[in-house]
């Protein structure tokens, strides 16, 4: 019995001093209340150090677990990082509508333009329900290119296009082997995969994809949220290689291009001066990146700037529209990417559509400037009006402006 | 005098416990003495009312609030944009919230979103002793 005693009292004695170590070793909590939230969080306690990921998010008014999820009061870091939202990247679009949701964050209404998780999740990008059509056309699976697939299964009952729904696609489901093998090597190409392995093809998955700046493995994650996107972010989906439809495999690029205008992968593609100096971004429009909220069935489909959109035609100057409302949406835009001092008074070009394209602006004496997103280079330019341009107004499609404007490669 | 194994065992169970006693009394007074950090105050003293001239906007409460001294006499509103909480900047034509691009005028109307609210007045008292005294700012 005292035998036992003696063991009973050493083994308590043991856990004491045990529980004594083990809060000596905790580190001295910083505690950060964000405005948003009014809750106390104490993850600066280690991630003090981190940079601000954009000047929309401050960690004062936003604090870390209303986008990352994770134990707020936790000091530990594994049961601080046990109930992570998407790991180290709450926008992947499994979650992102609990980290990035809200109808004054990024799930508002179409109405005020803050509708970019279903426009996202709709969008091409998300759903590849072009290349999942047109491989199972190609291989028999299917009559015509009309999309029925997706990534995902997804609705959009209210649809433009006459898609209200994909189902997701499901390769157990389909006999051919070129399409087992579609499925196995070809679906990297979309914001729901991670990419392929390889500091080329480096991105995120979710928003981050586009809006994270990506470097290579070595330098480790960044914490950046940024709508000033380079051309080289998009090129690590768009400018790899190609998908060999014999094989069913992705044919890697192997060269090493010294200039930018070589770079473009596609051997035989012409190019223009703008095309190959400006950032993608600086034409191409949210909706067109982003999705505009409906289900498209193709890239093509969804893809709608031609060179007239800035430089107009024979017959017409291109579209304009002149600031009037401090509301417009070039505003906003324009304040999330300052590369301009825009105006209230300053004529924008706007798209067929009626998207702004509110980095560029005509000026005084009737020609252009143009801003770049990525960069903040100025470029003017001139419409094609009056100018000894011989285009039929009716051919607008690149390849007739490629014909007199096209670089040599 | 020999010790024996009975009373080595006894004696050395005995400081056993009295070490774990201290130990486990010193972790019961350590929960019991622990007080959690104090709300911040309902109301802020800004010091006397001569400090704010006629004519003076004065950011108090660590920027949280302006003071505004005109004809009117005093008055504050909340510097946190009704958005989503950030600290706007105060301008000579109103204020401009640095993160979503809210503006609103002087009187703290919004001109234009993606705040949908005024920023909110705060009450200013003066007390016997003229000073002002500062109503906490809501929190958002």
């Amino acid at each position: 019995m005292r035998r036992f005693l003696f063991l009973a009292a050493a083994l308590l004695l043991l856990a004491l001093l045990a529980a004594v170590w083990v809060e000596s070793r905790q580190p001295q909590a910083i505690p950060l209340t964000p405005t948003l939230t009014g809750e106390s969080e104490y993850c600066l306690t280690c991630h003090a150090g981190l940079d601000e990921i954009s000047p929309s998010h401050p960690v004062e008014a936003f604090g870390c677990v209303i986008c990352h999820g994770g134990e707020r009061l936790a000091l530990d870091a594994d049961l601080a990082h046990s109930t992570l939202r998407g790991g180290a990247n709450p926008s992947d679009l499994t979650v992102v509508e609990q980290s990035c949701g809200g109808s004054d964050c990024h799930s508002g209404s179409a109405a005020d333009e803050r509708d970019h998780i279903q426009r996202v999740q709709t969008s091409i990008q998300a759903t590849y329900a072009g290349a999942i059509a047109s491989t199972r056309y190609t291989f028999g699976a299917q009559p015509d290119l009309n999309a029925r697939l997706g990534i995902r299964a997804i609705q959009d009952p209210h649809t433009a296009t006459g898609i209200t729904a994909l189902d997701a696609f499901d390769p157990a489901q389909e006999s051919s082997a070129s399409l087992h093998a579609f499925a196995e090597n070809c679906l990297n190409c979309h914001i729901y995969a991670p990419p392929r392995p390889g500091d080329a093809y480096r991105r995120y998955t979710g928003c981050a994809a586009c809006h994270t700046p990506t470097q290579p493995a070595s330098t480790g994650t960044v914490h950046t949220l940024t709508t000033a996107i380079s051309y080289e972010q998009c090129n690590a989906c768009h400018n790899r290689g190609n998908y060999d439809l014999r094989t069913m495999q992705f044919v890697e690029r192997l060269d090493a291009p010294a200039d930018r205008l070589h770079a473009y992968y596609q051997p035989i593609a012409q190019f223009t001066r703008c095309e190959w100096t400006l950032d993608c971004i600086d034409c191409h429009t949210r909706s067109e990146a982003m999705g505009d909220g409906d289900l498209h069935p193709s890239q093509a489909d969804i893809q709608y700037i031609q060179c007239k959109t800035c430089h107009g035609t024979r017959a017409e100057p291109p579209i304009t529209r002149t600031l009037t409302d401090p509301d417009d949406l070039a505003f906003r835009l324009a304040f999330l990417n300052p590369v301009l001092d825009l105006q209230i008074g300053d004529t924008i070009l706007v798209t067929e559509n009626g998207e702004p394209l509110w980095n560029i602006r005509q000026l005084p004496d009737g020609t252009y400037e143009l801003f770049g997103k990525a960069t903040g280079q100025r470029f003017t330019f001139r419409a094609v009006m009056d100018t000894g341009c011989q285009q039929n107004p009716d051919e607008q499609e690149s390849r007739y402006c490629h014909q007199c404007h096209a670089v040599d490669r | 005098m020999s010790l024996t194994r009975r009373d080595f065992l006894k004696l050395t169970t005995n400081a056993l416990l009295w070490t774990s006693g201290v130990l486990g009394l010193g972790g019961i007074l350590r929960f019991l003495s622990y007080t959690p950090p104090e709300d911040a105050p309902r109301e802020l003293d800004l010091g006397p009312v001569a400090d704010y001239p006629p004519g003076t906007r004065t950011l108090v409460a660590g920027g949280s609030a302006l003071l505004i001294h005109d004809d009117a006499g005093f008055r504050a509103l909340s510097t946190t944009c009704t958005h989503l909480g950030c600290r706007v900047n105060v301008k000579p034509d109103g204020f401009l919230c640095p993160c979503h691009g809210s503006r609103f005028d002087p009187q703290g109307t919004v001109l234009n979103g993606p705040a949908q609210e005024n920023l909110p007045a705060l009450e200013i008292t003066v007390t016997p002793e003229n000073h002002l005294l500062l109503s906490a700012p809501p929190a958002h």
